[in-house]
């Protein structure tokens, strides 16, 4: 394809233009992609990136919702999570090149498809590190008063915007959530990364106090707190299934691990599936230990708010010490989930950027630090102004409907592509297609429809504003317009391991 | 132009930098001057002039020094060397008055004794020399030896295609036609490593692409700068290697006797004499040839 054209290039045209995947012809030296990984070490990579993410605050926001009857929608969270990484998986497979699902949709689906891909993904990872943030405060707080005596005020400690329930909350900043998005900004322009072994140190943390948690709160198993277990509805467990959803991100890391494994036909799956049953079964105990040991309304109050686990271990054994414990826990594994996913943010605006869609500057490498600086600091900057001032509530939901819609999206997109490149080799096909994806669609368009309106409203401007962006800007400026030698936009595979 | 200054201590065990000193000089067609440096006694006069005895020892150690460095060079018979000795309290600061008096152009110094041989060191007299010195500062590996009759044949210079060393390459090149070495001009790309869990896949292989096409189109600048300065094909090369670490980046390249590894201090402008910048830090410890420092 030659799309070096002087006249602007149909619109029509140029929305359904996909990315041709072409492969530098040098690959870069270092060892070839070893298939080296065990299905079982994948299932703990996507356990390790799936736990964290949500379960230390999820409960407080969704029990009031649904209920005792929170468990089945980490249930239906959990099954709607499970396809969306199966179809995502084939889409990897199919598409071996480097990125996420935005990647995935420019090359299968155009660039239109891919520009309300980027929108979410870029709602996903930049809201998700804010809301990780802001419930690290939470934590954060919970352990400085337990161990030193002492709170940082309300005033400095909460966003001055009032959550669902509209009562003034007396903060201004939540200053906190805030150091916590620089620091993770300093550690990143320096080129730090987290290594596959304190990641796995990580997850034993996140796992050791969520089993404490799980322990402790079933001493105090209360059978009257599961009374009128459906008290809410169906529409309170689907909307409670909205905001769970939420905790379920990283599940899709697996899916994009397929060239790394030896037979990804069956490894895939295998692993997504297996991560899916532990991710599910810990939550769904700590869903279960939480009820136990509090009655649903507990986790409405604002005690419940920030560091809500902490607080029902205090409760419960009338000691500080295991709510200290899970308040360490969680401040040092979550400081380490705000800093992966502020990563991703950053590494999507770059391939985003590479792609001309966004200034070029986003895909620009510092060489003296050999890290995106610029995209780093303004992804940071803007991360750090939603996690000190919008109100977690609105954080999660928000989240969950930009991940839920990619993955819609990525599910249709595996059905286009099986029509429209029957040939495509792919490593991993999805068992039961067409039902599979098809099911996928089905159970992120119910959760969907379930999430508040303002959600809604919130996505609906933000993907406005990224359409309008591409009209004012992209569209112009993309790289494939002016693509004389596709070298040019050649990639590397996506196959690096360290 | 002045002579080279070289600093030289008998009880090293290590003629290093003598004999770059001299491979330099040769080059250079300069002098080769090797400092000792001895302690120095009270400034004040004592009664009874107690240290007398130091000075005196102090005096002996000095010229024997000397006496010993002198009878090395003497086997560069080519380069002209003389020797000398100081008394000072600090030897970093006796090299720098030193190299100020002889308007040395390069302080040549050794690696020390805690790295391995063929291992470039810093010790704690050559970082001081790093953070103050005007001149640019040699540091010969341990061990180093150098035969007489010795050129340097090579520049390479760690080019990173900012403004500190596109400023940086034009003296390099300027010493390297004075001495009829030929230049090679490298950038290093090290990848960073993969952040887990992994949300995004072949992230950093992304941005070491990135980094390469900077990096070639920094380099295709330089190239053109170089020709119109009169540099050929045949006197000029250029290479980005790549690694997954500094160390494996720079064994990528070929080394060979006579090469000359130049690096900057630092792009962090008014602090440049004081930090060595932590790029430079990590190629000058992984080289396996003489590193000069430029400031």
């Amino acid at each position: 394809m030659s799309a070096s054209t002087s006249t602007p290039m149909p619109l029509g045209e140029q929305l359904k233009r996909r990315k041709p995947i072409v492969f530098r012809e040098h690959h870069h030296p270092g060892e070839e992609l070893g298939r080296g990984l065990t299905t079982f070490q994948l299932m703990m990579f996507g356990v390790g990136a799936t736990v964290g993410t949500g379960i230390f605050f999820v409960l407080s926001e969704s029990v009031p919702e649904a209920g005792p009857a929170v468990i089945v929608s980490f249930l239906i969270a959990g099954l709607a999570a499970g396809l969306s990484a199966l179809c995502y998986a084939e889409l990897a497979s199919a598409i071996p090149v480097s990125g996420s699902t935005y990647s995935y949709a420019y090359h299968a689906m155009g660039e239109m498809v891919a520009v309300v891909i980027a929108g979410c993904v870029l709602l996903e990872y930049g809201v998700a590190t804010a809301a990780v943030a802001v419930g690290w405060s939470g934590y954060f707080n919970e352990l400085l008063d337990s161990t030193l005596g002492f709170e940082i005020p309300a005033s400095l400690s909460t966003s001055f915007i009032p959550g669902d329930d509209g009562v003034a909350t007396g903060g201004l900043v939540n200053l906190p959530a805030v150091v916590l998005v620089f620091l993770c900004m300093l550690l990143l322009l320096r080129g730090a990364t987290e290594s596959a072994r304190i990641n796995a140190v990580m997850v034993i943390i996140k796992l050791s106090v969520l089993v404490l948690f799980i322990v402790i709160g079933l001493s105090a198993y209360n059978a009257d707190h599961f009374n009128d277990f459906f008290g809410s509805g169906i529409g309170g467990v689907t909307a409670a299934a909205g905001t769970i959803f939420f905790s379920f991100i990283g599940l899709d890391a697996v899916a994009t691990a397929g060239e790394e494994v030896k037979d990804p036909q069956r490894a895939l799956p295998r692993a997504i599936i297996g991560a899916l049953i532990i991710v599910t079964c810990v939550y769904v105990l700590v869903a279960i230990a939480g009820i136990a040991a509090k009655p649903a309304e507990f986790f409405g109050t604002d005690e419940a708010q920030s560091a809500g686990l902490s607080q029902i271990l205090n409760d419960v054994t009338g000691s500080t010490v295991w709510g200290t414990v899970l308040a360490a826990g969680a401040v040092i594994s979550i400081f380490s989930v705000t800093l992966v996913t502020l990563y991703g943010q950053t590494r999507i605006l770059f391939a985003i950027g590479r792609d001309g869609l966004i200034p070029k500057k986003f895909a620009e490498v510092n060489p003296r630090t050999l890290a995106p600086s610029f995209n780093t600091i303004v992804a940071s900057a803007v991360i750090a102004v939603i996690a000190g001032f919008v109100p977690s509530d609105y954080l999660w939901d928000t989240v969950s409907i930009g991940t839920l819609v990619a993955f819609s999206v990525v599910a249709i997109g595996v059905m286009v592509l099986r029509r429209t490149h029957p040939d495509l080799e792919r490593p991993f096909r999805i068992p039961g297609y067409p039902v599979t994806p098809i099911l996928t669609v089905l159970a992120c368009a119910w959760i969907l429809i379930k999430l508040p309106g303002i959600t809604w409203a919130i996505f609906g401007i933000w993907i406005a504003v990224v359409v309008a962006f591409y009209f004012a800007y992209g569209r112009r400026m993309a790289a494939l317009n002016h693509v004389s030698d596709l070298e040019e936009i050649a990639e590397s595979r996506g196959d690096e391991e360290d | 132009m002045g002579a080279l200054l070289v600093g030289y201590s008998p009880h090293r065990d290590d003629l290093g930098a003598l004999d770059l000193a001299c491979q330099f000089a040769r080059s250079d067609r300069v002098g080769v001057h090797a400092l000792s440096v001895v302690p120095q006694g009270w400034p004040t006069p004592v009664a009874g002039d107690t240290d007398r005895e130091l000075q005196e020892w102090a005096a002996g150690e000095g010229s024997a020094a000397a006496a010993a460095a002198a009878q090395y060079l003497a086997t560069h018979d080519d380069v002209q060397g003389d020797t000398g000795w100081a008394a000072g309290r600090s030897v970093p600061q006796a090299l720098l008055d030193r190299a100020r008096s002889l308007d040395a152009s390069l302080i040549v110094v050794g690696s020390g004794v805690q790295v391995a041989h063929g291992q470039i060191g810093i010790t704690s007299k050559t970082d001081r020399l790093l953070h103050s010195s005007e001149v640019p500062i040699a540091i010969a590996p341990r061990g180093y030896h150098a035969e007489p009759g010795t050129r340097v044949n090579r520049i390479t210079l760690a080019f990173r295609g900012d403004d500190a060393t596109r400023s940086l390459l034009h003296r390099v090149a300027d010493i390297a036609q004075r001495t009829d070495a030929s230049l090679r001009v490298v950038t290093f790309a090290v990848r960073s490593r993969t952040m887990y869990p992994r949300t995004v896949s072949g992230a950093e292989d992304m941005v070491l692409t990135a980094l390469i096409d900077h990096a070639k189109a920094e380099q295709a600048q330089a190239r053109d700068h170089l020709h119109h300065l009169g540099f050929t094909d045949n006197t000029l090369a250029f290479a980005i290697p790549v690694g997954r670490t500094w160390g494996g980046a720079i064994d990528s390249l070929d080394w060979d006797r006579g090469d000359v590894l130049v690096v900057g201090s630092s792009s962090t402008h008014r602090l440049s004499q004081v930090f060595l910048g932590s790029s430079s830090s990590k190629i000058i410890r992984h080289s396996p040839a003489p590193v000069v420092v430029v400031p």
